[in-house]
């Protein structure tokens, strides 16, 4: 149907199957796999049961998802290499796009559909980034839905500068980003779903060219129905501060009379945080120098650290049989661990806040076979070796190169989870 | 406010001149446009005796005209291929040196500009007033391959806009490279600019000329701009002559 490497994700009205839009492949589906894709769905409705996905026999991979009864998002891979898993958090992120930009109503309008087409030409930009693979490097929010986070040196010279800020704009939601990654953010930020927060990462990553911004925007989860408005500030290059606003103060206001004020005395500190660089911890943490990359992630606060070490191409001698891994790969590799432990072993961390979003689980029979839930696991494959390991407050997934002895796996990895949950208070 | 003679109160084409090299060598980082965040500046040494002048800068018209396309232009940015709808108000910060003709001195002229997606514009009451709050200068745009949105100017520039207003206006014509789908024709635009005493630029292309292909557009804000604060102190230097034969129309493609 599709080339491999391509996702195509189609959004039709959910009643009458009328197409709204497909974005993802230069090459559209042919308007007879739609009305197929969305017939086949129907027909199971007629039968009282859902159908949520399939696998083609050419390794293709369809997912169904009717968002509140009104509109019906359809991903298909030409690969059956992404996970159900992948495609469930695509369908979601995309959902949540559509609504932080539109809002509930608008997308609830279904009585004048050409209108509600144009309308959703508004989200492309957002939801290309998602099916986009350049930018995500390094990012495993979207996949997570855990904030991706950067531990700095001194958090709270910046908490404090962010808290401060936050309240001369009149908000008390604030956050500031260092590429991308949350490096603090004030109490009620931390409050909003973590889908929430992801998304809105991800949005000021979309803007990172721009000085500054005032986007309206709808809280998937928090307001849907109310616009609220995002003001970003680029202070420096990868470095940026939002806030969430009612009405007042303008851009302009914030701008002029504010941003200056409390973040010039900090802009030393602020590019002592974009040196860090990919490196999500500071450099006082010292890892097993056979870290290829691991992601820390707290399941209480919905937060996580990831980090990418790939051996230098150092002047060693070449003679080692160990194949070097460039970063996108051990990006790569650590994003497909953290799929299979998640979905074979341990357990995903979903928002109970959404009953409609409760969806078959997608733990294989393996683990529903067990009274117990695993709380180590390992894999080794011919690129590296991988730990996962789980506590009742965190989850590592770790990835090793291939020099380290697998028996040794556990205790770096037991070793890996107290020095950064230690050193940081993560 | 009638707009000024081209090269009568800044150094025209200056960026072409050797001695200006110190000065947009601070806005170049290998040889693309250094960029800027908020609480950056160019670095000057305190022996340049440099100032930084800031103004606001509103980029007006209709959705797909090329608004975001010409911010980032500007900026030397990379040029967005696709029309992705703006769905708010972004603003682009544009460093640009300026030697005054009168005195010598050299400026540093921040432009902010200001582009709000057309929708957002019409969904959200609260954009347009921000647009304008203390706004110094609007562009209005207009694209060659839209004749429509030629011909819709001077009702656009009539709705955002009071005669009284103390801001600077200029003419954008945006897609000027698609001259094989031109809808406007080069006698509409000079009619245009003598009936309302409004400069027009054209730009479309590839950015691949660098400094040049913008600096007649940011030379020209920052001259009008320059003279219109200069009116407001009432210190108006008498307009100088420029050589005989400098046209007011700026073809650059
Ligand atoms: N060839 C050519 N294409 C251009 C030019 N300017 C803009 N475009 C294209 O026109 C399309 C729309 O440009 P945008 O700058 O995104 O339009 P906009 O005015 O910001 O539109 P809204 O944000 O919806 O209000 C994009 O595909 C641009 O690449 C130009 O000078 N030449
Ligand atoms: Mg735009």
């Amino acid at each position: 149907m599709l080339q491999a490497e391509t996702i195509q994700i189609l959004c039709l009205t959910a009643t009458s199957g009328v197409p709204l839009f497909s974005r993802g492949s230069s090459k559209q589906l042919p308007f007879s796999v739609i009305g197929s894709l969305n017939g086949v769905h129907m027909f199971g409705a007629g039968q009282n049961t859902t159908l949520s996905s399939c696998e083609t026999d050419r390794g293709g991979r369809v997912m169904w998802r009717v968002f509140q009864e009104s509109l019906m998002l359809i991903a298909v891979s030409g690969n059956s290499a992404t996970s159900e898993l992948q495609l469930r958090r695509l369908l979601e992120n995309t959902w949540n796009c559509m609504v932080l930009v539109l809002g509930l109503e608008e997308l609830g309008n279904l009585r004048n559909v050409e209108r509600l087409k144009r309308e959703l030409r508004a989200c492309f930009r957002l939801i290309d980034r998602l099916l986009g693979q350049d930018d995500h490097e390094g990012m495993m929010g979207e996949l997570t839905q855990c904030a991706d986070c950067l531990l700095t040196p001194q958090p709270t010279l910046l908490q404090e500068a962010l808290d401060a800020f936050t309240q001369a704009a009149s908000s008390e939601f604030g956050c500031l980003l260092v590429r991308g990654r949350v490096a603090a953010a004030t109490e009620k930020w931390w409050r909003l779903a973590p889908q929430e927060v992801v998304l809105l990462s991800a949005l000021v990553r979309s803007l990172s060219g721009m000085s500054s911004c005032d986007y309206p925007i709808y809280l998937p989860h928090g307001s849907p129905t109310v616009a609220h408005r995002l003001l970003r500030f680029q202070l420096l290059p990868g470095v940026d501060v939002c806030v969430l606003c009612g009405p007042s103060p303008s851009l302009h206001q914030v701008e002029s009379e504010l941003v200056g004020c409390f973040w010039s005395p900090l802009t030393e500190t602020l590019r002592r945080c974009l040196e860090q660089g990919e490196r999500c911890l500071p450099p006082t943490v010292n890892l097993h120098r056979s870290t290829l990359a691991l992601l820390l992630i707290n399941r209480e606060t919905r937060r996580s650290v990831s980090v990418c070490a790939p051996p230098r191409a150092s002047p060693s001698p070449p003679d080692t049989a160990v194949p070097l891994l460039s970063a996108s790969k051990c990006w790569e590799l650590l994003r497909l661990f953290y799929v299979f432990a998640v979905t074979r072993y341990f357990s995903m961390e979903e928002s109970s806040s959404t009953p409609a979003l409760v969806d078959p689980p997608l733990q294989e029979d393996f683990s529903q076979g067990f009274s117990h839930s695993p709380v180590h696991c390992y894999l080794v494959t011919d690129e590296c070796k991988c730990y996962g390991l789980q506590t009742p407050q965190h989850q590592l997934y770790l990835l090793m190169d291939l020099t380290v002895p697998t028996f040794a796996l556990r205790s770096i990895a037991t070793q890996t989870l107290s020095t950064v949950t230690m050193a940081m208070g993560f | 406010m009638p707009s000024v003679v081209p090269g009568s109160v800044i150094v025209p084409n200056w960026h072409r001149c050797a001695e200006s090299k110190e000065f947009f060598s601070k806005i170049l980082h290998k040889r693309k446009r250094r960029k800027f965040g908020l609480l950056e500046a160019p670095v000057l040494p305190p022996h340049m005796n440099v100032d930084i002048v800031r103004y606001k800068i509103f980029i007006s018209g209709k959705s797909g005209v090329g608004k975001t396309a010409l911010a980032a232009r500007l900026a030397g940015h990379d040029i967005p291929t696709m029309h992705y709808e703006t769905t708010g108000i972004e603003t682009t910060v544009v460093f640009w040196p300026v030697r005054l003709r009168e005195s010598g001195r050299v400026l540093f002229f921040r432009f902010q500009l200001w582009d709000c997606g057309e929708n957002a514009l019409r969904r959200f009451d609260h954009m347009l007033p921000s647009c304008k709050e203390q706004v110094d200068a609007i562009l209005f745009l207009f694209s060659f391959t839209d004749h429509a949105s030629f011909e819709d100017l001077s009702n656009q520039m009539a709705r955002i806009t009071e005669p009284t207003d103390r801001i600077v206006k200029l003419v954008v014509g945006t897609k000027f490279d698609l001259f094989i789908h031109t809808d406007v024709t080069e006698s509409e635009v000079n009619r245009f600019q003598e009936v309302w005493g409004v400069p027009v630029f054209c730009m479309g292309g590839d950015v691949a000329g660098g400094l040049g292909e913008v600096a007649p557009l940011l030379n020209s804000l920052a001259e009008n701009l320059w003279h219109q604060d200069c009116t407001a102190a009432g210190s108006v230097p008498p307009p100088t002559q420029t050589e005989p034969g400098d046209a007011t129309t700026e073809i650059m493609v």
